[in-house]
């Protein structure tokens, strides 16, 4: 079954509503579940919106009728009545906002602002609330390039640190929902730096937060250019790898996908296998056991059947699966990524414990034909990447053992022993001569 | 001006008896003992007519008293006599004679009130004293002996006398000699005293009563004396059933106070306190009062037993747990009395009867008691020889108690007191936590037949309050048997997450150990491992009391036995190890006494660490521990000792280590007969690679039984028997051969080709073995790598160039404070990352190995004890503990500090060793 891996229904609770459409949207599209259970499924989502136009869209290709329930008809007169109560409350400060010229004289002091805005505009607490409010509505009928520009504007002027840091989820929301990634990283980041510093009144509202921010980085992270870095470095910070651990162990898929991939990533592997082996118990899915048999079972053959697995994964993943269409071509970048650099690593590994292997079943194991596989050998050894040779008569890749220079491995590991002693004396010798100096020179 | 009487002090009580004397005539002194006797056997007549159910201790009591007196007055008449015959010597022998016959009166009285008998004395002597030194002559008549003691006399008469100035003033100014004022001094704090002494509270009760009526009469009062006497033990019987509606709530109350004053006081008995409450519970009048007088009884009934070390009587504990029941049914059936430890109640708040709307307050605690009750039964299994049957029996209770514990907690959770809640839920989560589902099962099963045995109680009880009906009734409202999840970690669960939500922060620890121990044994070892992790518990250990330590080394030995059978080998290791580094592992379960060659205990620790020691049913058996941990050393250490010289790596496990050298120097070894033999026999055909001869070893040791799958931890044993046999045989080998095949391995070691193939790929990668797979011919072809040993050598010496120049940057960085800039690494990262397994880097693994190593002697290996370590530290459970725990690697920067500069010794044993081999 495909859907066995599928993890839409562990990762939604940690989103917000509208994050969720996207990934429904994938799921329908990849057909791993029943069109009418999806839509169900979307209607449900929506009944909590105020996109009430698109459930009605919904429910009659769901039913095949044009009859809309009286709830949902209810419920459109009341969001259009509530919409205009608050867009004539938020008006004067929307007003304001409006003109550039006035925007001008704003600064960033916010105190200023207020007063200034009070005095002279007669816009108090109140409009900017209702700026909130109006911005959050604007949100949940979709309309989400209003309601980020709201939001950007209510965080210069809002003084409530609560409210401030509401408004930012609801900016990254809108923002990714807009698929702007380079803003929403900018957000994801201050977002990430308001959690890390903030007090909260119990370590577990932290710990919820941090495992929101990385449910909604999937978005970012695996559609943003430097994302794999940053989902690398942002996963493996302490707190975070900690906030996985314990309650949203299902990440590591994600974490471990990053890191197969990205190939400036590879000192953190690791740690990598170590988290997944400890966690081994309450998670794991063909990435995580992929490189669990690569790396602590030496098993090739297991790697092998995994990896086969893994790409079924990632083309079923809402964010690993993402498909781009170059002309006729659908192709799915991650997966095919992953697969070169799973295959590099397989090789790798195997290359380093054998000292002469038969290529046609390097071949087999790396799920390549013989010509491919001798190809990729011998672009390998080309570009010095390995030390080896092919012996084409017996089908074999003889490789060169090179063992370390014993005096050498004395000499690497001396060598920083000097430069720590070094800086060391210098640390203390530096303030000692100083202070002479500052003596001498007082005398 | 009756109850005052009673109540007052005794001083005032003295005055009012002379001034009450004065009106009788003076009579003759010497006839005051006669007087006196014949009074005690109208008192004893009256008595021995009594029937039957009269106390026979009161009158041995009675009896004592008497003859106090008496001595006291025939030493009186001894003085008399000497001063006729100016016999000085005799009169300071009788002196001193007659203050340590004070002594013992007052003693008996229980008061500071001097009796006549003895002030009279005081004036004969200081009158006759007078008159003598008046009488020169006559003194200088006197012997050389008797002169002396006459001017001793005299120095002793005057410093004891000013203590009494005051009442021989008085006795001057009205010398009472009578025998009614003899009897009465007598009589009076006898009948004080009675009160105290045994039962019989009630007879100056109704005096009390009487005497407001015929105050002025004082030859009818005498009667009423006697015939109250006479009447003693039935009192209190009688004098209610005869007009039970006279009764009133203030006369309870009183009679109430007067023997709660009594509580604590010397000689007060303390059963009778415990039935003459019992017997007030059931004539209260309010349901308040009844519960006030019922929290009384219990803790009477807490008082019965003072010691610390015994416990209290199993029956008077089933009486109490009763008693509790009781108080829960009256606080159930009258939901508007409210329980209270910390406001001072109004006095006559319990007067409020059922008809009274509003809270009204009784001062108590039901935690404090249940926790009482518990601690009580606890003890009660730490006394009891767990061979017995007895101990069988009393086990059998654990259902009562459960019972009274859940409805406390229903109770408390019922009136929203949540905190204390979850210390009634400690206390059953403390009951649960140990046990297997099988011990669960019977426990609940047991709880279901108990109800049979419940009537008896009930029906003892019953019988105990026979007499008239109560007063207020208290139907059976809160259920007598205590119901069971299915599963026990249900009920845990239910437990531990109520205590997690409102405990304080022991609490919530202990709950937290109880939970780890609970998960181990049933094979939850993740579960377990991460809520030990995530806890913290093992940095703030140390920290707390010994009981909470004791549990977390039983947690963490429970733990280790979970991973084992789990096939964690290291893990188990981790957490078996530090149990056994100090040889102390009796002591730090609290599983019997250990002594030590090298560190005698004081009794008073000696008695410290008996009160702590954990009933026999809980323990963890020590053989299993023991053969777990060993064995978990064998598959670390052999291969360890097994690779070449120049790359071995620490001893992971000292204490293995030391054992084995110990059996290898043995001239002569016999067949194994103990846990620690088999080991050391198997270890050594595993040296050789002899897989098959060391499992059968191993296998052979009987305490394998007690595992219930027993089989499947076998069929791990062996696998991972086989596994570490390869290895030892590859380590040992390498250099010998050019290849080995994979076939001839397979079969050499039965084992499955892939896990070969994973397990030799493994350590190449590690570079244990320098090695290579061939993969067309299926074999693996050794590399010589020659390193001589002036490499080794070279090796250990830039570990330790290393270690060196780490240790100074960290004294400069606690020297200034900052760290060193422009250095590439950081330990200080290391030692965040916690969770993760196993000890980080090298650093580390330098620290723990060195870490708490003391310097001792090999002499203190013989008896496996290691007197050196933490020396000095009382009791031992606080140093040893898991700080860098199982799979924590947490070195705190404590430990690292002095792991710098022990670091140089251990690694020159190492060498030395490296060149022997």
């Amino acid at each position: 079954m495909a859907s066995t891996h599928d993890l839409t229904w562990k990762v939604a609770p940690q989103l917000d509503r509208h994050l969720v459409f996207p990934l429904l949207e994938f799921l329908q599209e990849r057909q791993l579940y029943n069109d009418e259970e999806i839509l169900k499924a979307k209607i449900e989502l929506l009944s909590e919106t105020n996109m009430v136009d698109y459930a009605m869209d919904i429910h009659k290709s769901l039913y095949h009728t044009d009859q809309v329930p009286q709830e949902m008809i209810d419920r459109r007169v009341e969001v259009v009545a509530r919409l205009k109560s608050l867009e004539e409350s938020a008006a004067p400060l929307i007003s304001f906002l409006q003109n550039a010229a006035l925007v001008q004289e704003l600064r960033p002091d916010k105190q200023y602002n207020i007063q200034m805005l009070n005095e002279r505009y007669q816009i108090g607490a109140d409009q900017i609330e209702a700026l909130y409010q109006y911005a959050k509505f604007q949100f949940e009928c979709g309309n989400y390039s209003g309601a980020a520009d709201y939001l950007y504007q209510y965080r210069a002027l809002c003084t409530n640190p609560e409210r401030s840091l509401s408004a930012l989820w609801g900016k990254l929301a809108a923002e990714v929902l807009m698929q702007n990634w380079d803003i929403a990283l900018e957000e994801l980041n201050r977002l990430k730096e308001i959690i890390d510093s903030k007090n909260f009144a119990s370590p577990l509202t932290q710990l919820q937060n941090r495992i929101w921010l990385m449910h909604w980085s999937l978005f970012i992270f695996f559609n943003h250019e430097n994302g794999r870095n940053g989902i690398v470095d942002l996963f493996f910070h302490d707190r975070y790898l900690n906030a996985i651990q314990t309650n949203a162990h299902h990440l590591l898929r994600y974490l471990a996908t990053a890191v197969v991939v990205n190939k400036r990533r590879r000192n953190v592997l690791k740690d990598l296998i170590k988290v997944i082996q400890q966690e081994q118990y309450c998670y794991k899915d063909p990435i995580t056991e992929f490189l669990e048999c690569l790396y602590v079972n030496y098993d090739f053959e297991g790697a092998q059947t995994k990896l086969r697995e893994c790409e079924q994964v990632i083309l079923n993943d809402p964010f690993l699966g993402k498909r781009v269409e170059e002309g006729n071509f659908v192709t799915v970048p991650l997966r095919d990524e992953f697969l070169e650099n799973a295959r590099l690593f397989i090789f790798e590994t195997y290359c380093r414990i054998h000292q002469c292997i038969d290529i046609s079943t390097l071949a087999e194991k790396m799920n390549m034909s013989y010509d491919e596989a001798e190809r990729f050998i011998v672009n390998l050894v080309r570009s010095s990447k390995l030390d080896a040779k092919i012996d084409s008569v017996s089908g074999t890749l003889v490789m060169s053992t090179n063992h370390i220079n014993v005096h050498e491995q004395i000499i690497e590991s001396l060598k920083n022993l000097n430069m720590r002693t070094y800086m060391l004396a210098k640390n203390i010798v530096e303030p000692a001569q100083a202070a002479a100096q500052a003596s001498a020179a007082a005398r | 001006m009756a109850s005052r009487f009673w109540a007052d002090t005794e001083s005032e009580e003295e005055e009012e008896e002379i001034t009450q004397s004065d009106d009788e005539g003076s009579e003759e002194s010497a006839t005051a003992p006669s007087g006196w006797v014949n009074k005690a056997k109208s008192y004893l007549k009256g008595a021995a007519s009594d029937s039957d159910d009269s106390d026979t201790q009161g009158r041995t009591v009675k009896s004592t008293r008497e003859r106090r007196n008496e001595e006291m007055l025939s030493t009186l008449e001894q003085i008399r006599n000497a001063t006729k015959i100016n016999d000085w010597v005799n009169i300071v022998d009788c002196f001193d004679k007659l203050n340590k016959q004070l002594e013992k009166v007052s003693r008996i009285n229980d008061s500071n009130k001097v009796p006549t008998t003895y002030i009279k004395a005081l004036v004969l002597l200081e009158d006759f004293l007078a008159e003598t030194f008046a009488n020169k002559e006559a003194k200088k008549k006197m012997s050389s002996s008797n002169a002396k003691a006459l001017n001793s006399m005299k120095q002793k008469l005057k410093k004891n006398n000013k203590q009494y100035e005051e009442l021989i003033t008085n006795y001057r100014a009205n010398p009472v000699d009578d025998e009614e004022s003899e009897s009465e001094d007598e009589e009076e704090p006898d009948m004080s005293d009675d009160g105290v002494d045994d039962v019989i509270e009630y007879p100056s009760d109704e005096d009390r009563e009487k005497d407001g009526e015929d105050e002025d009469d004082e030859g009818e009062r005498k009667g009423d004396w006697v015939k109250s006497q006479s009447k003693k033990d039935k009192q209190m019987d009688k004098q209610f059933m005869k007009d039970p509606s006279e009764i009133t709530w203030e006369d309870v109350d009183k009679k109430f106070k007067d023997i709660i004053a009594a509580r604590g006081k010397k000689g007060t008995g303390r059963v009778e306190q415990v039935e003459q409450l019992t017997f007030l519970t059931r004539v209260a009048k309010t349901p308040a009062q009844k519960l006030e007088i019922l929290f009384s009884v219990i803790s009477a009934q807490f008082d019965v037993n003072p010691s610390l070390l015994g416990h209290m009587p199993v029956g008077m504990w089933k009486r109490c747990v009763a008693n509790m029941l009781l108080v829960l049914d009256t606080l159930n059936q009258y939901p508007n009395i409210v329980v209270d430890d910390t406001v001072d109640m109004d006095e006559k708040e319990t007067k409020r009867g059922v008809d009274h709307k509003g809270p009204i307050r009784v001062w108590g605690n039901l935690v404090a008691f249940l926790e009482r009750l518990d601690s009580e039964f606890f003890k009660s299994l730490q006394c009891t020889d767990p061979y017995t049957k007895d101990y069988i029996e009393r086990l059998r209770d654990e259902p009562l108690f459960m019972v009274v514990a859940q409805n406390v907690q229903d109770y408390l959770e019922r009136i929203g007191d949540f905190k204390s809640a979850a210390k009634v839920a400690l206390r059953r989560i403390e009951l649960v936590y140990y046990k297997p589902q099988e011990v669960y099962d019977a426990m609940c099963k047991l709880a279901e037949q108990n109800t049979g045995e419940e009537g008896d109680l009930e029906g003892e009880v019953q019988e105990l309050s026979r007499g008239p009906p109560e007063f207020v009734k208290i139907p059976e409202i809160v259920p007598r048997k205590p119901t069971f999840p299915e599963s026990s970690r249900d009920l845990m669960d239910v437990l531990v997450s109520l205590v997690y939500k409102y405990g304080d922060e022991r609490t919530k620890a202990r709950a937290m150990l109880c939970d780890i121990y609970h998960h181990a044994i049933f094979d939850e070892y993740p579960v377990a491992r991460d809520l030990l992790l995530m806890s913290h518990l093992q940095d703030g250990i140390q920290l707390m009391d010994i009981a909470s330590q004791i549990l977390f080394n039983r947690a963490m030995a429970q733990l280790g036995l979970c991973a084992f059978r789990a096939g964690l080998i290291n893990e188990a290791h981790g957490c078996l190890t530090e149990l056994y580094q100090s040889g102390r592992v009796k002591e730090l379960l609290a599983q019997g006494v250990s002594q030590s060659r090298y560190h005698e205990k004081t009794p008073e620790q000696e008695k410290l660490e008996r009160r702590r020691q954990m009933p026999y049913h809980m323990h963890i058996n020590l053989e299993l521990l023991e053969a777990t941990h060993l064995i978990c050393a064998v598959l670390i250490e052999v291969p360890g000792m097994a690779s070449p010289a120049y790359d071995r790596r620490k001893p992971v496990n000292k204490t293995f280590r030391r054992l084995l050298e110990i059996s290898e120097r043995q001239a002569f070894v016999g067949p194994p007969e103990n846990v620690r033999d088999h080991v050391m026999a198997a270890t050594r055909a595993l040296t050789r690679g002899d897989y098959q001869k060391c499992f059968d070893t191993i296998a052979k040791l009987d305490t394998w039984k007690l595992l219930r799958n027993k089989d499947q931890v076998l069929d791990m044993l062996k696998t991972k028997i086989k596994e570490e046999a390869l290895r030892t045989y590859l380590l040992t080998y390498s250099t010998c051969y050019e290849s080995l095949s994979l076939d001839q391995l397979t079969s050499m070691f039965d084992l499955p080709e892939g896990r070969l193939h994973s397990l030799v790929s493994k350590m190449i990668m590690l570079e244990e073995l320098h090695a290579s797979w061939d993969q067309p011919t299926r074999c693996v072809v050794f590399h010589n790598v020659e390193q001589t040993r002036l490499h080794g050598l070279l090796f250990q010496m830039a570990d330790k160039l290393s270690v060196l120049v780490e240790s100074n940057e960290r004294a400069y960085e606690a020297s200034t404070g900052g760290t060193l800039e422009g250095l590439p690494r950081r330990r200080g990262e290391n030692q965040e990352t916690g969770v993760g397994g196993g000890p980080q880097g090298r650093w580390q693994e330098n620290f723990v190995a060195s870490q708490g190593r003391g310097r001792f002697g090999y002499s203190g290996r013989v008896g496996g004890t290691g007197g050196g370590y933490q020396k000095g530290t009382r009791g031992g459970f606080g140093s040893s503990r898991y700080q860098d725990a199982a799979q924590g690697g947490r070195v705190g920067g404590r430990t690292g500090s002095r792991g710098g500069q022990v670091d140089g010794a251990p690694r020159m044993v190492n060498l030395n060793r490296g060149i022997r081999a």
